[in-house]
């Protein structure tokens, strides 16, 4: 594919979205049997299957810590999940999002609540289309809360970039090849604070604080389609009342 | 004050209070505020905030009696997976309420693995290191009868307001019902069809928790099993 | 790898941290002393032992010719590897890069890349067919924290510094390497920020966030690592300290 002349025309993305628009966005919870907690993402044609297990024992014993729960997280992408076949495997960019994603997630995990047992967390990548860790850290998130694991609030993940010197929310695939900056972001979105920080590119500090000014108000929509997942979930069951 | 209503499907993360409240469960306070950690239910009696966890695994408790399957025995006893991420270590001599001497005895005669025990929790360490006792009546070895796992914060609706739910089941299937507070039931009944609708009747329970009602709907549900039966 | 810290000495450093002091009595925007010593290694063809503290790294600089990536054919191929040497630390143990390593190399790669620091446009031999690799090796030698910077460093100044004369067939004039990119780490420890932690106030850091500017203070690249977290204004001081900061290192790269 080569690169389209202009990424932006008329003030519209390629794919009709203005700068500050996140692509479509769908949440369910509870969409596995056997694992504790899981969740399906949409975001785009991204498409992002969580599970969570545990807490419980964890093996091998001597990882255990004595008065906390180890938290574990293993992003992996399926070889049909893009235009060319991914060989199997962890590879260094999935260990290197793996161990971002548990640093993302567990500042808002109970862990002491556990003494000596493990919470692991899958994410599975089905389809990428660019945005992939955060939706799985937005997935990871409503996963976990699904199985029960008492956290102080749940983890909104997207990503901005820049592309023909626009600064612009939710890169899609094109955009991330083409663009000029990628940086993803994740945060607990009731205080802001912010537990994933990544970047690549070119940013001006005022790029920068435009890019994390977009990437709050996106995070705000994610936590709101998170919540909702999860009332959706048990309210189709109250309609026995 | 309370930024929900009672019975209120609440997320964790969610505003539930301000001010001095007593948490009992499922919240945590931030200064003055009140914040859920939990998918639940909340349930607001005068100053106590409970969240009712609508999943969750078994934390064992000091007094709670569980239903365990034998997966490990060691020299003077035997570890119990309890469907937590916790395990029961049961001494020989908490079964047996005497002391045992284990050069002579063989303890594999009272129990062995995949054996599934009646016990109450004796125990329970800031390590989440747990010790059982099973020598009061009632408790100790099961055999027979068909055993049910469901997710353990629903099981005070399996044994409802004074066991109201519970003598119900009973009453109306003929069935006897033992109950963990770790999320397993054990059912013994002569009627296999009983037995199912037994099953059922729980399963309905797990999925309608935290709705009203439950305990007639259950009741008709299972009468109506018997009445089709003709037993 | 974290290694137990007493809680004597953390309850210290966190003291400490609030008063705006620290344990080696830096101020919360002093780096330790740098020293960057250049072409130390004959079969490398750039090479850079940096010494951050008691910090110590060396990385390696080797030219090859590869094949070009498919979607790139006539641009050259950078590969950035870090191993964490057990004789470094008694937390590091032998065997493949292990989370930690490969984040590390990851992120010096970026810093670099990004910044378009190498120009890998120039590094082809014949389009499609061959291009030449420049694999930069980083390995430390003794850890006492700031690993990323100690090796950023290395890896920027060993470019500055190649001798191409013992590549074979090597036509350029000189190795295409035309901006300096610098890395600077700030830990985030009892809610006040502060470069360049030494090993103890990384054991004690609630996070870390890594910031590579420019010579005009743009960024090229950022990692938050650390299972703590920052809010806004923590990243926007953090990024103010990171581009004073790297105007003083980016003058020992020579």
């Amino acid at each position: 594919m080569d690169k389209p002349e202009k990424l932006i025309v008329d003030g519209r993305r390629l794919d009709g979205r203005l700068p500050d628009e996140m692509r479509p966005l769908k949440i369910q919870a509870g969409v596995l049997k056997r694992a504790d907690g899981s969740a399906y993402v949409e975001l785009g044609d991204n498409k992002v299957l969580a599970a969570v297990y545990g807490p419980r024992e964890m093996h091998p014993r001597h990882l255990q810590q004595p008065d906390t729960a180890v938290l574990r997280c293993r992003y992996n992408m399926a070889p049909f999940s893009v235009e060319d076949r991914k060989r199997p495997g962890p590879d260094r960019r999935s260990v290197e999002i793996s161990k971002v994603t548990r640093e993302a997630i567990q500042p808002v995990v109970f862990l002491e609540l556990y003494p000596r047992s493990g919470i692991d967390v899958f994410i599975e990548i089905l389809q990428a289309d660019a945005g992939t860790r955060t939706t799985g850290i937005t997935a990871a998130s409503v996963a976990l809360a699904d199985a029960g694991v008492p956290m102080r609030d749940l983890i909104s993940a997207i990503a901005v970039g820049k592309v023909d010197n626009t600064v612009v929310l939710d890169l899609n695939k094109q955009e991330d090849n083409w663009g000029t900056s990628d940086m993803p972001i994740a945060l607990m979105p009731r205080k802001k604070f912010i537990t994933l920080l990544q970047m690549d590119g070119h940013f001006t500090p005022e790029e920068f604080k435009h890019g994390l000014s977009l990437a709050f108000k996106g995070c705000e929509q994610i936590y709101e389609a998170q919540k909702q997942a999860l009332r959706e979930k048990y309210s189709i069951k109250s309609e026995g009342e | 004050m309370i930024h929900v209503q009672n019975r209120e499907l609440v997320v964790p993360g969610q505003l539930i209070a301000e001010g001095g409240y007593f948490i009992r469960e499922g919240a945590f306070r931030e200064g003055q505020q009140i914040y859920a950690s939990v998918v639940g239910l909340a349930d607001l009696h005068g100053q106590n905030i409970r969240i009712i966890p609508l999943q969750g695994r078994y934390m064992p408790k000091t007094g709670d009696v569980v239903i365990g399957v034998v997966i490990d025995t060691h020299y003077s006893g035997w570890i119990l997976d309890l469907n937590s991420p916790y395990v029961g270590n049961l001494f020989v001599s908490d079964l047996l309420q005497r002391k045992v001497d284990l050069l002579l005895e063989d303890i594999g005669q009272y129990l062995n693995m995949g054996e599934v025990v009646m016990a109450k929790v004796k125990d329970v360490d800031e390590r989440m290191r747990v010790s059982l006792e099973a020598s009061e009546p009632g408790m100790g070895r099961v055999t027979g009868g068909k055993m049910v796992e469901m997710v353990p914060t629903k099981i005070p609706r399996v044994i409802g307001k004074k066991g109201s739910m519970i003598a119900n089941i009973q009453n109306v299937t003929g069935c006897r019902l033992k109950v963990g507070q770790n999320g397993r039931i054990i059912i013994w009944g002569d009627n296999p069809r009983m037995v199912s609708a037994v099953v059922e009747a729980l399963l309905m329970i797990e999925r309608e928790a935290h709705t009203s009602g439950l305990t007639d709907r259950v009741r008709l549900m299972l009468e109506k099993v018997k009445s089709e039966g003709g037993t | 790898m974290y290694e137990i810290v007493s809680s004597v000495k953390r309850d210290y450093i966190v003291d400490l941290a609030k008063q705006e002091k620290r344990i080696d009595a830096r101020t919360l925007d002093q780096y330790r002393e740098v020293d960057i010593e250049t072409g130390l290694l004959k079969n490398a063809q750039g090479s850079a032992l940096v010494k951050l503290g008691n910090t110590q790294v060396v990385a390696g600089v080797k030219i090859e010719r590869t094949e070009p990536y498919p979607d790139s054919p006539d641009c050259g191929v950078l590969m950035v590897n870090a191993e964490l040497l057990p004789l470094a630390s008694p937390t590091f143990e032998s065997g493949p890069p292990d989370e930690d390593a490969i984040e590390l190399a990851r992120v010096v790669d970026r810093g670099i890349r990004e910044s378009g620091a190498i120009d890998l446009d120039k590094l082809a031999i014949k389009t499609g067919e061959e291009v030449w690799a420049v694999f930069v090796d980083i390995h430390m030698l003794d850890h006492d924290g700031n690993l990323i910077d100690a090796s950023a460093l290395a890896a920027i100044s060993a470019l500055w510094h190649m001798k191409m004369d013992g590549v074979k067939d090597w036509t350029l004039p000189e190795f295409p390497i035309h901006k300096k990119p610098i890395s600077v780490t700030t830990a985030k420890i009892n809610g006040k920020l502060m470069v360049d932690p030494c090993l103890d106030e990384e054991n004690v850091m609630d996070a870390r966030i890594t910031i590579a500017t420019m010579e005009d203070g743009s960024i090229c690249a950022m990692q938050k690592g650390g299972i703590g977290y920052f809010t806004r204004e923590e990243l926007e001081l953090a990024y103010e300290m990171a581009r004073s900061r790297a105007v003083e290192l980016r003058k020992h790269v020579g």
